[in-house]
């Protein structure tokens, strides 16, 4: 069973990058900031209806649940932002490194400290070499 | 300026952590489909702001692209759902390095096939030695979470 959350996750990343390299051609167009903008109000056309006709959970939870965990949605603002605006003063490579590295190093901590509701996982070896052969493999790709 | 630049580039990377590990608790009251739905359409509402007052190009021009370049927004749509799906399972940690990988290993295939008018960049020795890293990566963050997770229910 947890093989296809893996599954998933990697699926995730290789959609990711597809929709990177599509969404830079529609920014030269329409420009960056709108093009983001376009993602998320056509996706919340597409989630509205997949919520209509497949939502088995409780989107009403949303008004008695802890205002921070709603967060969610600016947060993925907030990522997209920097990246817009970091990219033409040190390029895509330097980008994307640095926003990986800062990811990876918050989600070590936020797991091993339990923090924002997530289930608490010690760091333990494996994790720590995981993330260091990652890092060699980004500086080895950019 | 630009470490500045790259500090903001950091601090990038760690909201989107914190994203995923914020919608993985409230996706498991809530659920994985109502949890995407609410974070485009905060999403949406905080863009909106963000366009009227910061927006230089056109949102317009977007009844004009080819229509290729608007079906990226399924894979938008996608890729927030299988991560709200597999942080409750996996962990904040492994979902992050996984999709990392998955990313960047189809990046370096888009970049040696130069697919989506993108540059091409072939696939040379320090990248064959990066997808190496990238799957030890993966095998390690595999063996760290099955040891963390055994450790819990022992």
């Amino acid at each position: 069973m947890r093989y296809i959350s893996y599954i998933l996750a990697l699926l995730a990343g290789a959609v990711l990058s597809f929709e990177g390299a599509i969404y830079g051609e529609l920014g030269k167009t329409i420009g960056k900031l709108e093009t983001s903008f376009y993602n998320f109000f056509v996706g919340s056309i597409i989630l509205g209806l997949l919520w209509l006709f497949f939502g088995k959970g409780k989107l009403s939870y949303a008004v008695k649940a802890p205002k921070w965990t709603l967060l969610g949605g600016v947060l993925g603002v907030v990522y997209l932002t920097s990246i817009v605006i970091s990219v033409p003063f040190v390029g895509v490579g330097i980008t994307m490194v640095a926003v990986i590295i800062g990811q990876l190093i918050m989600s070590m901590v936020i797991e091993h400290y339990g923090w924002l509701g997530s289930k608490k996982f010690r760091i333990n070896k494996e994790k720590v070499l995981a993330v260091i052969s990652m890092i060699i493999a980004l500086i080895l790709v950019y | 300026m630009s470490i500045l630049m790259i500090l903001f580039t950091f601090l990038g990377g760690i909201t989107l952590s914190a994203q995923s590990a914020i919608n993985g608790t409230f996706s498991r009251k809530a659920g994985t489909i109502e949890t995407t739905l609410l974070t485009f359409l905060s999403g949406t509402l905080f863009l909106a702001i963000l366009v009227l007052f910061f927006g230089q190009g056109n949102v317009l021009a977007i009844l004009e692209v080819p229509k290729w370049q608007l079906s990226a927004v399924f894979l938008g749509v996608l890729f927030l759902l299988f991560i709200i799906a597999a942080v409750p399972k996996i962990g904040v940690i492994a979902t992050n390095i996984t999709v990392i990988i998955g990313q960047l290993v189809i990046g370096i295939v888009i970049d040696h096939f130069g697919w989506f008018n993108s540059l091409v960049i072939n696939l040379d020795m320090k990248r064959y030695f990066s997808l190496l890293f990238m799957m030890i990566a993966l095998y390690f963050i595999y063996k760290g979470n099955k040891r963390s997770i055994e450790e819990i229910s022992a």
